[in-house]
């Protein structure tokens, strides 16, 4: 077999499955099954809160211990950074009801 | 279609393109040795194919680790594509496919270079090529998204297991008989 023809071959094959692995990853953009599985980065909540809604710059206490309880073990939720040119409202802090 | 769905989509169809371009570069490497495929073409037939896969596992390689860089979801940086286990998520997984790129990288440097080095030390870093399908092959299997599809799973099993035994029937046998 000439040389040519070995390579012609060679690139046919290789962009057969390009293509074909292309359509494949195409119809299944998701697989349950993958081995990774990438943790979500975080997204910044300001970003998604409408233009009306105006956030505070800081929060009051999350939860009120009774006497007695140990103080629970929690992970720091997202950290909210105001944009240049939001304005901090006069509001009440958000403030939790309830534990779990 | 989305950027990101876009570079996330092409980084798996690249790897497994630039898999199957490395496979037939390997598998024409071992035939120059083993005379399997001698029925197909001449060792000088061959050579010339071999030195030619080179420019088509390489753009494919590149164009990888680039819509992997480029997909926010992969988390995976430049840094990454050439320095192995610095991902948080999968060290090793993804560690083994920049050990295998390192290895590549290097014998296709001396092989350009390869007038200007001595002979015996030039075989052995070609050999490592062995080493380093076997860790692509370890990283496509561990972190392959679609490594668990039916015909996928063949062509990178049959391949691999074709080029294992090449592999091993060099070491034993040396050159085949014809």
């Amino acid at each position: 077999m000439p040389s040519w023809a070995l390579k012609l071959s060679a690139v046919f094959i290789t962009l057969f499955t390009l293509a074909g692995s292309f359509g494949y990853a195409s119809a299944h953009v998701k697989n349950a099954n993958a081995p990774l599985q990438p943790p979500v980065a975080d997204r910044p909540a300001a970003t998604s809160a409408p233009a009306t809604a105006t956030p505070v710059a800081t929060i009051g206490p999350l939860l009120t211990l009774r006497p007695g309880q140990k103080t629970p073990t929690v992970t720091p939720g997202p950290k909210l950074t105001l944009a240049p040119g939001v304005k901090s409202a006069t509001l009440a802090p958000l403030t939790f009801t309830h534990t779990s | 279609m989305d950027p990101q769905l876009f570079f996330w989509i092409a980084a798996r169809a690249t790897g497994l393109a630039s898999y199957i371009a490395l496979c037939l570069s390997i598998l024409s490497g071992v035939a120059l040795r083993t005379s399997v495929l001698d029925f197909l073409a001449k060792n000088r037939q061959l050579r010339s194919l071999h030195d030619f896969m080179t420019w088509l596992w390489i753009p494919l390689g590149a164009a990888h680790i680039v819509t992997l860089v480029l997909d926010k979801t992969a988390q995976i940086t430049l840094r990454d594509a050439f320095l192995p286990f610095q991902v948080g998520y999968a060290p090793l997984q993804i560690g083994l496919g920049t050990i295998s790129l390192d290895i590549f990288v290097v014998v296709t440097l001396t092989s350009w270079l390869r007038r200007r080095m001595a002979d015996r030390l030039w075989r052995w870093i070609h050999r490592s090529s062995y080493i380093a399908f076997l860790t692509l092959f370890l990283h496509a299997f561990w972190s392959g998204t679609d490594f668990d599809a039916p015909l996928i799973s063949a062509v990178s099993w049959s391949a691999a297991l074709g080029i294992g035994l090449l592999a091993i029937s060099r070491m034993v046998f040396g050159r085949l008989p014809e």
